[in-house]
């Protein structure tokens, strides 16, 4: 069975993300970047499904800018076994980006795509499930496991209030959530081996498609700062304050 | 005792009238700040002042030297040799400068900020990281040690390597002396040559001279770019090499270099929740390597992975790995602190905290590897440090199976062996911690008989009464 994994390069999960001042976005210029942690995750799974004998090969792909390389280089040292970049220098929403993956998708014929449930930065949650529509196949969100059962993939879904099975007939899409599992750290002899591992690039241009943005920011505004809390005189006081102030009993 | 009226507590009348009924801790309020954190101290203080302004402070020390009434000043009470708790119990007010905690002012174009003593560091290192600066001192206890214990102690830490010890991020200081006298040298200027540079004197001497009530912090850039490797090694001198080799070939970006002995990160692992040693196989020494820079895109990467790929081959460095996201990077660090947590409550734990010069490292922590083994055959050992600094953490306990061993009587001739060793080498028995109440032995012996007596000197002239923090380090 041939993955494709789809990473996405973001502004690093812990650093505090600045609005710019005009609110036309938040501030990138010398922030530090990482691989979108539910696409790590989405690398972990594909890496341990070819570690099982399940995937034959795992490619990664990433559309974006040049730099995004990287970003397939911290995948190719997790363990995949080559890269794709497809390269744009432009704006990329949801829909671009899986008319993108389609084609590469059309290229590499792979039985499974994975990918983050979404990405930190706009938390969208919507290319996984582009992709299935425009592709026709199957889907399989939240995954918190993935196993092989009788040729197709079993995907235990984190869903409201449970979890749901389903089997997926091949080829298919199924999006990482948190629990699938925990992410390897790159060991240097990996790292070093990643160096030389093919990094493709194809230019979107040159795709023809029409990956233009449909969706406008209009503002982007930081959250209302958290008031500072206060210390209560007694239980009284607070069973007060939690009644007329909070309103939350 | 002063023929000045007292209250019936012992306590000078003024005191409450200055500092209020929260300014004022006595009985069982008072207790706990009689005790170190280690718990190897515990006595309690007549009453603990806890005044809001310079002047209450100047105030209060004022009324203290006039009615004789001994007085320790505390921090966050993190210190590790006892120095920012009583030596007596009942006979001294500790002045604990907490409720000082206001950052006076930051001056993004100055590189520099002005805080009260009493600040928490790690609030420090917020309100400059708020600003787009990097104030960079930082290390275990930075969560409840302040600005004022910092600069008493001289704390050093984990980026002294690049940055300096405290002493090297202060430009100015406000300290009140014994008869309440106020020094105000609150001046942030990286020059200035007018005479004698007197807060050097209180920095670093664990308030037997004054008390600090302020200070000018130097500032950096933000940091914007850093890379963090573990490295696994197969001896100590291939540790030491490899340090070598990485301060020369990483063009000044070497920030951290954090040495780590395998049963440190294997107790680690075992003894406190959610760390993980993400290196497969087992090697005896491994190292937390940090790169940085304030901007990005400055090729941190290819240099950490050029170094690395020459270690490999150099066979120096057999295996390990690199943190690819903030959070891994956070976890890698957690092992490092976990260090310390995972051995802190060990039977007999022995800290040694000591300086060799960096050459003399590798062959420093054998041969006293080799002595403490020769007296204390069932010890364990848990040699860990700041390589950059030269500094060992030579931590010496027994594991939780062995609560009777060799240690529970021979501890002295352990320490006495390690310091001597350390003299040898021309190091230091005391690199980060201080001299406190503990160590004032060690001092005695391994300084010289006239640096002793300059100290007792300037200890007379600033403090003629003995008055303040008494029985610590002279
Ligand atoms: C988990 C942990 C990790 C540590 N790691 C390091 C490390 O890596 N490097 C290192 O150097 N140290 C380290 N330390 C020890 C370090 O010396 C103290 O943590 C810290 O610097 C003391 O600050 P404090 O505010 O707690 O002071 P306290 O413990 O309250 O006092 C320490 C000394 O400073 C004096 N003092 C405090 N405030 C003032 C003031 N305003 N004016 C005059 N004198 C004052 C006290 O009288 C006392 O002599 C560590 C400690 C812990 C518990
Ligand atoms: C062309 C020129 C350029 C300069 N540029 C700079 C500059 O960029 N930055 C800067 O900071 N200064 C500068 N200076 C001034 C600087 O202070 C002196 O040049 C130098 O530091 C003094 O060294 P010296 O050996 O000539 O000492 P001297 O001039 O002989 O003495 C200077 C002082 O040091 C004392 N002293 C000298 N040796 C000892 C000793 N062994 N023990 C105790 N005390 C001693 C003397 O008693 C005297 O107080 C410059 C001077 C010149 C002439």
């Amino acid at each position: 069975m041939k993955v494709l994994v789809a990473v996405k390069r973001v502004i690093d999960a812990y650093v505090k993300v600045r609005v710019k001042s005009d609110g036309s976005g938040v501030e990138t210029a010398n922030v530090k970047m990482s691989m979108n942690p539910f696409c790590e995750i989405a690398v972990e799974e594909a890496v341990r499904l070819k570690e099982q004998g399940i995937a034959s090969e795992v490619v990664v792909v990433s559309c974006g800018p040049q730099v995004n390389q990287e970003t397939i280089r911290t995948a190719l040292a997790m363990g995949a076994d080559r890269g794709i970049l497809v390269q744009s220098d432009e704006e990329l929403q949801p829909l671009g980006i899986a008319k993108l993956l389609k084609s590469v998708v059309e290229k590499e014929q792979p039985d499974l795509v994975l990918l983050g449930k979404q990405a930190v930065d706009n938390d969208f949650n919507q290319t996984g499930q582009m992709l299935s529509a425009l592709l026709g196949w199957s889907q399989g969100t939240f995954a918190s496991k993935i196993e092989q059962q009788d040729g197709k993939l079993r995907v235990t879904r984190e869903i409201d209030g449970g979890l749901e099975t389903l089997d997926l007939a091949t080829p298919t899409i199924v999006t990482a959530d948190l629990r699938l599992n925990e992410p390897r750290y790159a060991s240097l002899p990996n790292i070093m081996k990643a160096k030389k591992k093919p990094i493709e690039t194809i230019e979107a241009e040159e795709l023809g498609l029409d990956i233009a943005p449909r969706l406008k920011v209009l503002n982007v505004s930081e959250p209302p700062a958290r008031q500072a809390g206060v210390r209560v005189e007694s239980i009284a006081d607070l069973v007060d304050k939690l009644k007329n102030e909070a309103k939350v009993i | 005792m002063s023929t000045l009226k007292m209250q019936q507590s012992g306590l000078p009348e003024g005191l409450e009238d200055l500092l209020g009924s929260k300014g004022l801790l006595t009985g069982e309020a008072a207790q706990e700040y009689g005790r170190d954190f280690m718990g190897e101290v515990d006595n309690a203080p007549l009453a603990v002042l806890r005044p809001e302004t310079t002047e209450q402070v100047a105030e209060a020390l004022r009324i203290c030297t006039e009615h004789g009434l001994s007085v320790v000043p505390q921090g966050g009470r993190t210190g590790l040799t006892g120095a920012g708790v009583p030596t007596r119990p009942n006979h001294e007010v500790i002045l604990c400068l907490g409720r000082m905690n206001k950052v006076r002012w930051l001056d993004e174009k100055n590189h520099a900020m002005a805080v009260d003593a009493g600040c928490i560091l790690a609030d420090v290192q917020k309100a400059a990281a708020d600003a787009n600066r990097l104030f960079p001192l930082s290390y275990g206890a930075e969560g409840s040690c302040q600005i004022g214990g910092s600069i008493s102690t001289n704390a050093g830490g984990t980026a002294v390597l690049r940055y300096g010890n405290t002493r090297d991020l202060i430009l100015g200081l406000e300290v009140v002396l014994a008869d309440g006298t106020v020094l105000d040298m609150m001046r942030a200027l990286r020059k200035d040559n007018t005479g004698i540079d007197l807060k050097q004197l209180f920095i670093g001497s664990e308030g037997i001279l004054g008390v600090v009530t302020g200070a000018v912090l130097k500032l950096y850039p933000a940091v914007a770019e850093r890379e963090c490797a573990l490295l696994a090694f197969p001896s100590l001198p291939a540790v030491m090499q490899s340090f070598a080799i990485a301060r020369e070939s990483t063009n000044d970006r070497l920030s951290a270099f954090e040495m780590m002995p395998q049963n440190g990160i294997t107790l680690a692992c075992e003894r406190v929740p959610d760390v993980v040693d993400p290196v497969e196989g087992d090697y005896p020494w491994y190292a937390l390597l940090e790169v940085s820079a304030s901007k990005q895109g400055s090729g941190l990467q290819e240099m950490l992975e050029g170094l690395i790929e020459r270690l490999m081959e150099e066979g120096l460095v057999l295996d390990g790995t690199v943190s690819n996201s903030e959070s891994q990077r956070a976890q890698l660090w957690r092992i490092r602190e976990a260090l310390v947590e995972a051995h802190n409550d060990m039977p007999h734990l022995l800290k040694h905290d000591v300086s060799v010069p960096i050459s003399d490292m590798a062959d420093f922590i054998e041969t006293a590897t080799d002595k403490v083994q020769e007296i204390a055959p069932d010890a364990m050992l848990i040699a860990f440090g700041h390589v950059g600094d030269g500094n060992v953490h030579f931590n010496i306990c027994h594991d939780e199976n062995n609560p009777n061993g060799s240690l529970a009587t021979r501890k002295k001739e352990v320490t006495r062996a390690v310091y001597d060793l350390v003299q040898d080498y021309r190091g230091s028995f005391s690199a980060e911690h201080g001299v406190g109440s503990m160590k004032r032995d060690a001092l005695r012996r391994y300084r010289s008989e006239s640096e002793i007596a300059v100290m007792e000197k300037l200890k007379k002239a600033l403090d003629p009464q003995g008055l303040l923090n008494p029985g610590k380090v002279l």
